[in-house]
């Protein structure tokens, strides 16, 4: 039992260690530009004639040979962020539904010599195109009923399974 | 307290029975604004139970129970499931088989695509709203009810 107790210890302090060790990269609480509500940086590359070729919304070659052979998949067009210098949306063919338009998916930014590409969170179209696309003012009602409808289909069943099992227990007779 | 078993006190009475119909109805608002403004089935589902269980506390649990009865609970608390993952089921009916299940843009409710997002989306928090409704006080229910039948059980014992 003691042995236990030691290893336990050693254990919570070498996961201590872990954590301080990794908290570094966790995001800020509430940090709006965060991995899950922003975008995920995929990877960083060489400025050279690429930044002249976006800002004509020309996807470059090496971009595009570059995310190809990450197993990205292939941006359509380039569109560039009105108002803000160095910084562009990367668009691709999205086979979907009703919805067999661009959409937004690389965000490629300009920072001195580096050119990053990220790619933005599903979240963000929620946010930016949930009214148009649903007609619906509540962002909570259309994440949870139509973005999010499995969970929440399974949400429902989690209740139902609740009382099934609660009659199941408590009622203690021949029929239901 | 198994003096007071039969007694009626006046002023509960009268707040229920005034309460009751104001508590449904914001059960109904609640439930018919998910998607416009907050709110939503799971909330309103509550409520309307809420209602219920105001009734058997101020009155009596066979008043209650013969108001909202047991087979009736059961099926609504599966029927709003059912709604649920019918209208998931109707947007594959609908398209052919092109859409995903529970995309609700193809169910011709009406002729533009996003409105018919919204109202699928309503229909889905009705049925949200019967199973939370159902399921709340068959659960109350069930647990008001132990102890009668705990009762009856000893009685049968003893005899």
């Amino acid at each position: 039992m003691n042995r236990l107790r030691v290893i336990a210890l050693i254990l919570i302090i070498l996961l201590g260690a872990l954590f301080a060790y990794v908290a570094e990269d966790i995001p800020v609480f509430g940090d709006p530009n965060a991995p899950p509500i922003k975008s995920v940086e995929l990877f960083t590359m060489e400025v050279d004639q690429v930044a002249s070729l976006l800002d004509q919304h020309v996807v470059p070659e090496k971009l595009f040979k570059e995310l190809v052979k990450r197993g990205f998949p292939p941006p359509s067009r380039v569109e560039k962020i009105p108002g803000i210098e160095g910084e562009w949306n990367g668009l691709i063919k999205k086979e979907e539904p009703h919805y067999a338009k661009d959409e937004k998916y690389y965000w490629i930014r300009k920072e001195r010599d580096k050119l990053r590409i990220s790619r933005y969170a599903f979240v963000v179209r929620w946010i930016e195109k949930g009214l148009e696309e649903t007609a619906v003012t509540n962002m909570v009602t259309y994440g949870l009923a139509d973005y999010r409808g499995y969970d929440t289909l399974g949400e429902t069943t989690v209740i139902f399974t609740a009382g099934v099992s609660v009659i199941l227990l408590l009622r203690r007779r021949s029929r239901l | 307290m198994k003096e007071k078993q039969g007694e009626r006190n006046v002023i509960v009475e009268t707040v229920a029975r005034v309460m009751i119909p104001f508590v449904q109805l914001f059960a109904l608002y609640v439930i018919i604004h998910g998607a416009g403004g907050p709110g939503g089935g799971f909330q309103g589902g509550v409520v309307f139970a809420s209602a219920c269980i105001l009734y058997v506390i101020a009155f009596n649990l066979a008043g209650g129970r013969a108001r909202f009865p047991e087979s009736g609970n059961t099926i609504f608390s599966s029927l709003g499931l059912y709604i649920y993952a019918g209208i998931g089921l109707l947007a594959i009916i609908f398209s052919s088989g092109a859409a995903q299940y529970l995309n609700y843009g193809f169910i011709p409710f009406t002729s533009r695509f996003e409105e018919n997002r919204a109202l699928g989306m309503d229909f889905v928090e009705i049925g949200i709203g019967i199973t939370v409704m159902a399921i709340t006080a068959s659960i109350f229910f069930d647990l008001a009810q132990k102890d009668g039948n705990e009762k009856e059980e000893e009685e049968e014992g003893s005899r």
